[in-house]
Parts: C-alpha cells; sequence; structure tokens
C-alpha cells in the first residue's frame, strides 16, 4: 500500500506517494526528475547513486524512501549556494576529473562529506574515502588531484 | 530493490507493537534495521514471499552504554556510530573491532547496524568475526521476554541465526576484557567495496612476562558456514611465550582448524593458505598494540 511521507530534499519539503519496498534512488528520480544521482549497480557497490541523508553519505538505492520521514536529503542538485558551484564541483571541471561523468556526482557527494570532517587529508586517505564509488574511465588520479585541490582551497 | 511480493512498511513506536507485527505476519516478515543488506538478501532468493517490512528505528536501539561489565550496543547503532564511540576508538583490547569497521566504505558505514549485521548470518560480513573474537553475546526479545545467546550459538548456518519465530535482536553485549588484552582485524577482499575472502580476528591476554593467559582467533569471511574458532591456534598459544616462532606456528595452525568453502570468490585451497598468513599478521598486529 501507497504511504505519503514527508521529507526535505534540498531546502524544500516534498510530500511523496511511496511504495513499501521503493527505494530513495527510485523516488529522487522517477518522481521528482531529480536525475543527478545514477543508477549504476542497483545493489549499494557502484556508488554512483550518493546523496547525503542527514548530511551523511548514503547509496540512495539501498534505503528505503519509506524510512526517511522528516529527514533530510541532499542531492548533487542541492549543493551549489545560490549561483555558485560547490568548491568540490568546480574543482572536478578545472582538473579535469570528468570523463563520461557517470560516477561523477556520486564521487562529489562523497568527498562532500568526507571533505566536512577531514580539513587536511592527503592523497592515502582520499582514496580510502572514495573507496566506495567506482569509476571506470579516470583511473581515479584526477579526481584524487580534484578532492585534493577543493580540500587545499578552503 | 524489487521485492515484488512486499505489500506493507511500517515503523512500530515501541517493541510491544513490533512484536505483534512479527506475530501477525509470521514468515512474511522481514525485520528492517538500515535495510543495506535487504537487497543482499532478495539476490540470494532469501526474501520470497515477505509481504510486511518492519522498521526498527523508532525503538530506542540506537544508544551505546558502556559500564564496569562491557559495553552494550543498540541493534539499530550504525557503523559510523559504532566508529565514534570512545571506549573503542581508545582502547587495545576493542582494536579487532576498530580495524573492521574501518573496512565497508562510507556509504555503507552511515547505514548499517550492527543488530542487521549479525541479524543477517551472512559468512562474509567482517563485524560478525570481530564480535565473535571479542566475546560478544546477542540480546533479543521476544513475546515471551528477551534472551542472551552467545554469538557462537546465534551464527547457525549460511544465512542461518537461531532466533526463534517472533523474536528479534534488540542488541549485542561485548563483555570488559582483561587488562592487558588486545585484539586485530585483518581482512582479504579482491576491491575495497567486496565481501572477504578470508578474515580473521584475534584476541589475546598477556601477563606480564609476555605469556598467553587468554587467546580467541576467528576465522570467518567465507571460510565455513559462520565465522569459527580455531581451537587448534588457540591451543598452541595457550599459556605459552609469545615469540614470532610462535605466532609464525599458531597461523600454520589455523588450517588443520578449517574446512573452506570453494565459490566464484576463491578456491578452498586459496582460502586456506591466506587463512595462515593472515592469522599469524592478525596476532602480530594485535600484540603490538600493547
Amino acid at each position: 500500500m501507497k504511504k505519503l511521507i514527508t521529507l526535505e530534499i534540498n531546502s524544500e519539503l516534498h510530500e511523496v506517494a511511496v511504495d513499501p519496498a521503493e527505494s530513495l534512488l527510485q523516488i529522487l528520480r522517477d518522481k521528482l526528475g531529480l536525475i543527478g544521482a545514477k543508477r549504476g549497480c542497483d545493489s549499494g557497490g557502484c556508488g554512483c547513486c550518493t546523496v547525503h541523508v542527514d548530511d551523511k553519505a548514503v547509496y540512495s538505492c539501498m534505503v528505503f524512501a519509506h524510512s526517511l520521514q522528516d529527514r533530510k536529503v541532499t542531492t548533487i542538485e542541492g549543493i551549489a549556494q545560490g549561483g555558485d558551484l560547490d568548491p568540490l564541483q568546480t574543482a572536478f571541471i578545472e582538473e579535469g576529473a570528468v570523463q563520461c561523468g557517470y560516477c561523477t556526482c556520486g564521487v562529489i557527494m562523497t568527498a562532500k562529506e568526507f571533505l566536512a570532517t577531514e580539513q587536511k587529508p592527503d592523497e592515502e586517505q582520499i582514496r580510502h574515502a572514495i573507496a566506495g564509488n567506482l569509476c571506470r574511465c579516470t583511473g581515479y588520479h584526477k579526481i584524487v588531484e580534484a578532492i585534493k585541490v577543493a580540500s587545499d582551497s578552503r | 530493490m524489487s521485492l515484488t511480493s512486499v505489500t506493507e512498511y511500517f515503523t512500530p513506536d515501541g517493541n510491544e507493537e513490533a512484536l505483534e507485527l512479527l506475530k501477525k505476519y509470521g514468515d512474511s516478515a522481514l525485520i528492517v534495521a538500515g535495510g543495506s543488506f535487504v537487497h543482499g538478501l532478495e539476490a540470494r532468493d532469501l526474501l520470497t514471499g515477505i509481504e510486511a517490512l518492519i522498521d526498527i528505528q523508532s525503538l530506542g536501539l540506537n544508544q551505546v552504554t558502556a559500564d564496569s561489565a562491557g559495553l552494550s550496543v543498540g541493534a539499530m547503532v550504525t557503523f559510523t556510530e559504532l566508529q565514534q564511540v570512545k571506549e573503542i576508538r581508545d582502547s587495545a583490547a576493542l582494536g579487532a573491532l576498530r580495524d573492521a569497521l574501518n573496512c565497508p566504505p562510507l556509504q555503507i558505514r552511515n547505514v548499517a547496524t550492527v543488530g542487521g549485521n549479525i541479524a543477517s548470518a551472512c559468512p562474509y560480513f567482517d563485524l560478525p568475526t570481530a564480535f565473535m573474537a571479542l566475546g560478544g553475546v546477542v540480546k533479543v526479545q521476544g513475546a515471551g521476554g528477551s534472551r542472551e545467546i552467545e554469538l557462537q550459538e546465534f551464527f547457525a548456518g549460511l544465512f542461518q541465526n537461531t532466533l526463534e519465530a517472533g523474536e528479534f535482536v534488540t542488541s549485542l553485549f561485548l563483555p570488559l576484557l582483561p587488562d592487558r588484552s588486545c585484539s586485530a582485524f585483518i581482512k582479504l577482499e579482491t576491491n575495497a567495496n567486496d565481501l572477504a575472502i578470508v578474515n580473521v580476528a584475534v584476541r589475546v591476554t598477556l601477563d606480564e612476562s609476555g605469556s598467553c593467559q587468554e587467546v580467541c582467533v576467528v576465522v570467518g569471511g567465507g571460510v565455513a558456514e559462520t565465522p569459527v574458532r580455531a581451537a587448534a591456534s588457540e591451543n598452541l598459544l595457550q599459556g605459552e611465550k609469545i615469540s614470532d616462532e610462535l605466532l609464525k606456528r599458531a597461523g600454520e595452525a589455523v588450517q588443520s582448524d578449517l574446512q573452506p568453502m570453494s565459490d566464484h570468490r576463491a578456491s578452498a585451497e586459496y582460502r586456506s593458505a591466506v587463512a595462515k598468513t593472515l592469522t599469524e599478521r592478525a596476532l602480530q598486529k594485535a600484540v603490538a598494540r600493547l
């Protein structure tokens, strides 16, 4: 049976009719048109669907939408401040850390929580932090560089 | 997640309500904590016929309490929350838990819970191996009251636990370990986000002269249908003075305790060879913490 849940997504309140086993990823992409989070493996292995719930990075494919009553969700669409991109978004563009782009939104959301907790991470810490995000194009080098640049620019 | 047979999602406000739902739906109910392994269970055809998901986030099971007896960890406590517990961050005795918690990626640590991790009885998980080495006891709630089950008894086989109908996991208790205790955990995996090929957790208590007073060696991650105690290895260490040579022999002894599985991740022979090396290294890592 569908139930209505209320949650905050990118600073806006949404009321969504949710099927019992529906994932957060399904409601973001299929009901709300927020397609920044990508459907990759749909089983918590690739990281393309990473968003924040209460400022913590999660695989949105494995979170039940029903469990999110009154919670706060942030997606890649919600991290720019006014007209300014998030420093991570800017660094990914300037360092050329995007190739096909499928993993990018997920990696940025993971890195965003990581940088909120680590002030001066080294390369090893960055690589450990993004271990739950797969990228098949870049070989990770430029992604790690971009996260370092975003960190150092603070 | 498809879970096509699911028709209801409940978020009960108290134990009573949760127990009533469990009674009403019986075998067609699934208790959900973080939910991060529901897909894993579904992919293994273990959730056919599930109609009701019972989310236990509102039962007040998200507390960690420490007293003179030990640490009690609520079923809904996430890996991330556990990593922040002072008693775990600072302790040589709980080093194995710290090591195991650091393995899953951030997105899993933020969602996966202690209760879900244990109740799944997945032989490839990391935390159960560490919890078993630390003497963990599971507390479960049923309609008739609560009871405690040692982890070793709780794991009954591949994705099987000894919960009875109508019961669910409410917390895990980790007893306070004697002074001069230390522990460590090591995992071998194919990539950072994969289930283990082999994992090992060890705990030892040494006396002033460096002799081994208490020891527990547990091997998991697919060496058997549940994590297993390695008795031959433990017997070799018990009462003996720790040396590099002894730790090496304790690693070799572990092979006689195991009959590993062969699957797409690794052959039985490979798992056995790796278990030997990881046991020796885990013992060295643990002792170095004292």
